[in-house]
């Protein structure tokens, strides 16, 4: 007999409702964990995207898939309803609370909305082996879904320092598109 | 290796170190491939260092925007990220100088602490200024609301508001009655010189005070009481003088005082004037005279010319009697009857009987002629005086049967000289 009261939707179409209680599932074990874990499953997905579609397509996916989860994140914890000055200062503290990284603000121009900015000890790549390659492609999308949230404007976000090319931040050139 | 080799990278090794302007090494140079590849190590190391160190003179400098070492520079990494930190600073700094006070140092120690702080401290600082400007909007809102009020009041008040200070005598207020009036060339100096004499016999500690006074234009006098406030006023010792215009007032009480103290027939006060006066001086021991006179042979001239003639005597004397003194008291006490109150300052040495011959003789030059010059009747008056000193003793009643006494004395003594 078929239960009426499960939840008439598909872990394949995203919803952040399907994040789950995470508190009361993981009642001991609580709701953090070792960022190795993340890297694991990252990776290993980068691994078996990029040998059945390439590499360029593997980080097409992964932009596409951080713009949406910038997009839900900033829906879902930020207030989309406060100034810029408001907004970023409200942005640095949920990366920072949620361990994502620790962002700053390099420069702005107020006349285009473009923006420089940086984030130190990346849950991506920080501490990566130098590789000679800008590998944190989700977070470019992740960055574009939360101005994109904010703004409703599309951005261009393209790293151009990576610690796996050699840095110590993230350096990310954001373009108003 | 070779003592030469050697010498040549620590050449190399140390200009990079101290003279990185001339630090070279040439691996072409080296005829041994491992030597070649060494010395290419070597440069590229050696441009890493030179990079790091003129990076970090520059941060040392304060110059941010400076193009910064590839990624291939490792050694240059951590300088990046505090080129990164510096730049963020700087603009966070930029946001705060704003008046963003979101802003947050993390990840930064102590830095992070001071930094935070101050933030805090100027976000509190501008709390206390917004609720300072938000009290301070609601005091001049309040203010606004009182003055609006007080303006109102002011305006539909009928009395007239003016404000001086007490001690310049500098016009600082008056209402649009006020100013409506002060528009007029003929009051404006004199109530000025008024409302400063008063205002400057006021201190500020004063009891309020009600004056009086009155203002002569061409064409009539106005009458004025003045309530006189002393106030703070500003930085000045104010005097508010509210004016009441009692003109009409005055003119029905001189009016009703004429009905009531005078006689009508003949102007002069008449007798229930008299004897108030009369008790007025002996209760305060005014020195005086008071001068009894009695119309000679007015019954026979009503009865012979009539009433009309009888009248114009009466009239006649009562005028000649205020010759006496502009400050006498002059009342018709009735009938034929006069008496006349004058105080010993406003006698001026003159004796009083010699005085009221002096009248009888000038009334005697307008006793009546008939159409072919014959006397038809003498005019004369007979009187008695008594002085009435600072010690006097006597009633009123008594001083003026003493006086109607020698009267009567007077108009014995002098019946012959009175003909028909």
């Amino acid at each position: 007999m078929a239960n009426i009261f499960k939840r008439d939707a598909t872990i394949h179409e995203f919803d952040w409702e399907n994040l789950g209680d995470i508190k009361a599932g993981r009642e001991d074990l609580g709701e953090d964990m070792p960022v190795l874990v993340y890297r694991l499953m990252q990776f290993t997905m980068l691994d078996i995207l990029t040998k059945d579609f390439g590499p360029d397509k593997a980080n097409e996916y992964f932009r596409r898939a951080g713009f949406l989860a910038g997009s839900e994140f900033a829906k879902h914890v930020l207030d989309l309803s406060v100034d810029f000055n408001a907004f970023l200062a409200d942005l640095t503290k949920a990366l920072a609370d949620n361990k994502i990284g620790i962002l700053r603000m390099e420069a702005i121009d107020p006349d285009t909305g473009n923006l420089v900015l940086t984030v130190g000890q990346d849950l991506d790549c920080s501490g990566l082996p130098i590789t000679n390659e800008t590998v944190c492609n989700y977070d470019e999308g992740f960055i574009s879904g939360i101005l994109n949230a904010y703004t409703g404007k599309k951005y261009d976000v393209r790293e151009i320092d990576c610690w796996a090319s050699g840095d110590r931040v993230c350096r990310f050139n954001v373009s108003v598109e | 290796m070779s003592n030469k080799d050697l010498e040549i990278y620590y050449t190399y090794l140390r200009d990079v170190l101290y003279y990185p302007k001339r630090a070279k090494i040439v691996p072409e140079d080296f005829s041994d491939e491992g030597h070649r590849e060494f010395a290419e190590a070597m440069l590229s190391f050696g441009g890493m260092v030179i990079e790091m160190r003129e990076l970090a003179g520059s941060l040392s400098r304060g110059e941010l925007d400076v193009s910064l070492p590839s990624s291939d520079n490792e050694l240059a990494a951590p300088l990046k990220a505090l080129h990164s930190t510096l730049k963020h600073l700087t603009w966070q700094t930029k946001q705060v100088a704003g008046g963003d006070y979101d802003q947050q140092v993390g990840f930064m120690g102590e830095f992070s602490v001071a930094f935070n702080e101050m933030v805090a401290q100027l976000a509190e600082r501008r709390r206390e200024m917004e609720a300072e400007v938000v009290s301070s909007k609601q005091r001049t809102d309040e203010l606004a609301k009182a003055n609006s009020i007080f303006e109102v009041i002011t305006s539909s008040m009928a009395e007239w508001i003016v404000m001086v200070d007490r001690v310049s005598g500098e016009h600082l207020f008056a209402n649009h009655q006020a100013k409506s009036m002060l528009a007029s060339d003929t009051f404006e100096q004199q109530l000025y010189d008024i409302l400063v004499e008063y205002s400057a016999s006021m201190l500020i500690d004063d009891e309020p005070r009600k004056e009086e006074f009155m203002l002569i234009s061409d064409v009539a006098a106005q009458y004025f009481e003045m309530m006189l406030y002393p106030i703070k006023w500003y930085e000045h010792e104010a005097v508010a003088c509210v004016l009441t215009d009692v003109t009409a007032n005055k003119e029905e009480y001189n009016r009703l005082e004429e009905v009531a103290y005078k006689d009508v027939m003949t102007g002069v006060f008449n007798r229930l004037y008299g004897m108030r006066m009369l008790e007025q001086w002996t209760d305060e021991k005014t020195a005086f005279r008071l001068v009894f006179v009695d119309m000679d042979m007015l019954k026979y001239v009503n009865d012979v010319f009539g009433h009309n003639e009888g009248d114009t005597y009466i009239k006649a004397v009562a005028e000649l009697l205020q010759e006496v003194s502009s400050t006498a008291v002059v009342c018709r006490l009735g009938g034929d009857e006069f008496m006349v109150l004058i105080q010993d300052r406003d006698v001026r040495g003159r004796d009083m009987a010699e005085v009221f011959e002096g009248l009888r003789e000038k009334l005697a030059q307008s006793s009546v002629v008939g159409e072919n010059g014959e006397l038809m009747y003498n005019r004369s008056i007979s009187f008695g005086i008594i002085a009435v000193g600072e010690n006097n003793v006597l009633t009123t009643s008594s001083i003026l049967e003493t006086a109607d006494e020698r009267m009567y004395e007077y108009k014995k003594a002098h019946k012959k000289e009175r003909r028909v």
